[in-house]
């Protein structure tokens, strides 16, 4: 029930009530008057449409393309894998029956285009799988989505079917309702395309395996794993293709969906180097009651060559170059866990290194090797008290943990400035500039030590700690 | 045949039998730390460890030092991937060391376990010709795993003893091919020169299988090998160590 305008409607019935004749929209208080023993709720229009989602994402265990038709329906983008259960009417059944199982009533259909198949699934048989606009024609007009408006004029000018409608000549109809009915009957007849928003973007490259009895066991899970991508990279092969995400998901029997994803440096279709990424992941996957389906996607499809192996894995087990050990430590340890080095033009050293992934091609030149930078630089620069003859000399003694450094010989000062383009203009300061100087103790160990401030500036000079060399 | 040829014969035949004749190794350039290792260098297709004491078990700056300078040989030879626990490896200051830090390949793990299943894998991949990781002590069974993943493309190993927050890192019985100790030394320039030399170490090789300990003091070199030894450190011996192993290594 919900408020409408300060009066109490009924916005849904169910079967019982639909057959004591209450329908939607009616008064509250006529409902209440024709059935005392009513139980009603409160309408909770968000509640349903997050429930919608979640459907929508259930379903992705019978194609990855499913859309949400708001308030009640969905579209499911069955080209392809309808074959999987042996024809559109079967996996339509399997759907409604597992609906039904979950204690969800529901119509569909299976049609060509999405507007024919709305119209087929709300005013239509139930169950009804038809190819071609035939079937179309004794719907009533309100079956082809039409605003409130719009249904009304036609239904004043007596056109009750869309069988009507279509006799028409299309340019009168346009010029009579608007564009709007036109796009909408052209949607229904199949001959205007629809836009769906999926909920994944439609992928092609899609296998999925279902079983007759449900699996728990990793042995199980990981043979399944196995089959799956093989049966995926046979197509990818056939069509000289490779994938560079793979995403797997075991759909449990209670309708939670597992999902695991992985993702490879270079795109490729090479069965057993994927599985080998996905086992370690299989022990996150929590099988609950059983496992009942697992579907396989594969993303960023590109042309991939096939690559000629080298003479030497005659020999030797099977060569591999640099990539799969990339792809097996980014899949293990995290996608900024493994990276290469390059340089980066800035005057702060700690902006002076810029992180790459490893397999991608550098473009920098170097570092200088004439300046010296130390080996391990710190996150954040140390404090330490330094004892420096002003003005510009190198100190003589620090202090940095609590142990005093006696300093033997030193290099520097080496001026770094501050980036003045990274402030406004007015707010460039001379006075933040570091004076690094390289210091060796009487032990020999070797610091990276830098002054910030001028001495005769409003502030004193703090030293600080950047790195030490090797 | 006379008593030398008799004893070359069975030192060659010792060679072939313990499986170091032949096997590749990366020579000092000296002879005083190249008759201590057995081959005539450092050996490759091994691997090796190198700790520091003091702050250098926090930091292990002296003794990454000194293992990016062995290294980068290796690194015109293949791909050199470093493993560390704590990213503050500072890419110009390998650079610095004669190390091309832009090939180098980097992985920052999480914990220990991590870190030395990474090596392992990394020693196994072809075209890797060295592995550095960073961890502390490992025991004899991961230390036998290392091992037979170098042996399989012939990559090179170098474990750099490393324990984040400090305390003692001293090690059970490993089965590193070599165990190095590095501590800074003090550095010199030429007499009126200001500033600083190229940076020295205190090298002190601790564990050698087939070879003999030793302690020297090296210093960074830019010639065509990394290292050039100053001097040589430690108890005198009364003769010249002969370049043969003992039967205890």
């Amino acid at each position: 029930m919900a408020t409408e305008r300060g009066v109490r409607r009924l916005t849904a019935v169910d079967a019982g009530a639909a057959a004591l004749g209450l329908f939607a929209g009616q008064k509250a208080a006529d409902a209440l008057a024709l059935a005392p023993e009513l139980v009603t709720a409160e309408a909770d229009p968000a509640a349903d449409a997050a429930a919608l989602l979640e459907l929508a994402d259930w379903c992705a265990r019978f194609s990855p393309a499913a859309a949400m038709a708001p308030p009640d329906g969905l579209f499911l983008d069955i080209t392809g894998v309808d074959h999987l259960w042996g024809g559109e009417a079967a996996m339509m059944d399997d759907f409604a029956a597992r609906l039904g199982k979950n204690g969800l009533p529901v119509r569909a259909a299976v049609a060509g285009s999405p507007g024919a198949a709305w119209a087929l699934a709300h005013f239509g048989p139930d169950r009804a799988v038809v190819s071609g606009c035939e079937p179309l024609s004794p719907l009533p007009v309100a079956a082809l989505r039409l605003s409130p408006a719009d249904a009304a004029q036609i239904a004043r000018l007596g056109l009750r079917s869309i069988g009507a409608l279509a006799a028409l000549p299309r340019d009168q109809v346009g010029r009579r309702f608007g564009p709007e009915v036109m796009r909408r009957l052209d949607q229904a007849l199949g001959r205007a395309s629809e836009a769906l928003a999926f909920r994944r973007p439609p992928n092609p490259w899609f296998a999925r395996a279902a079983f007759a009895e449900p699996i728990s066991v990793s042995e199980d899970l990981a043979r399944a794993c196995g089959d799956i991508v093989e049966r995926l990279c046979a197509r990818l092969e056939a069509e000289g293709r490779g994938a560079r995400r793979f995403d797997l998901a075991f759909h449990r029997l209670d309708g939670v969906a597992e999902r695991l994803a992985i993702g490879l440096a270079l795109p490729g279709r090479d069965a057993a180097v994927v599985t080998r990424l996905f086992l370690p992941l299989l022990e996150r996957v929590d099988p609950g009651f059983g496992i009942d389906a697992v579907t396989l996607g594969a993303r960023e499809v590109e042309a991939a060559a096939p690559r000629q192996r080298s003479l030497s894995c005659l020999h030797g087990k099977g060569e591999e170059d640099l990539a799969p050990l990339v792809d097996r430590l980014t899949n293990r340890l995290g996608e900024t866990a493994v990276w290469r080095d390059e340089a980066f033009p800035s005057h702060a050293p700690e902006r002076a290194v810029k992180r790459r992934p490893p397999l991608s091609p550098s473009a920098n030149a170097g570092w200088d090797p004439a300046r010296p930078r130390p080996l391990r630089l710190f996150r954040r620069p140390e404090p330490i008290e330094a004892v420096a003859p002003i003005p510009d000399d190198p100190p003589v003694l620090f202090r940095w943990r609590g142990m005093a450094h006696r300093v033997r010989r030193a290099e520097g000062p080496e001026r770094l400035g501050e980036e003045w383009w990274r402030r406004p203009f007015d707010r460039a300061d001379a006075s933040k500039a570091r004076d690094y100087y390289q210091v060796e103790d009487e032990a020999g160990a070797r610091f990276w030590l830098f002054r910030v401030g001028l001495y005769d500036g409003p502030d004193p000079p703090t030293w600080w700690l950047h790195g030490l060399f090797g | 045949m006379s008593r030398q040829a008799r004893l070359m014969a069975v030192r060659a035949s010792l060679a072939v039998l313990e499986g170091t004749a032949g096997r590749p190794v990366l020579p000092f350039g000296d002879a005083r730390v190249d008759d201590r290792l057995p081959g005539g260098g450092l050996p490759l297709g091994r691997w090796h460890e190198a700790g520091g004491e003091g702050m250098e078990i926090e930091t292990a700056a002296a003794a990454s030092a000194f293992v990016a300078a062995l290294a980068a040989p290796l690194a015109e030879r293949g791909e050199v991937v470093w493993i560390m626990r704590r990213d503050d490896l500072y890419a110009p200051g390998l650079a610095g060391l004669g190390f091309p830090a832009e090939r180098l390949i980097q992985v920052c793990v999480r914990d220990e376990a991590a870190a030395l299943a990474a090596l392992e894998d990394a020693l196994g991949a072809a075209g890797v010709a060295a592995a550095i990781g960073e961890a502390e002590s490992p025991d004899l069974v991961v230390g036998r795993r290392l091992q037979l993943a170098c042996e399989r493309h012939g990559a090179t190993g170098f474990l750099i003893h490393r324990r984040l927050f400090g305390g003692e890192t001293r090690g059970k019985g490993s089965a590193a091919a070599t165990r190095w100790r590095i501590a800074p030394a003090p550095s010199e320039t030429a007499p009126g020169e200001p500033g600083l030399g190229a940076p020295r170490w205190r090298v002190s090789l601790e564990r050698c299988r087939g070879g003999h300990t030793g302690d020297w003091i090296m210093e960074k070199s830019n010639g065509p090998l990394p290292l050039r030894v100053v001097a040589e450190l430690g108890d005198r011996q009364l003769g010249a160590p002969q370049p043969w192993r003992r039967l205890a290594g």
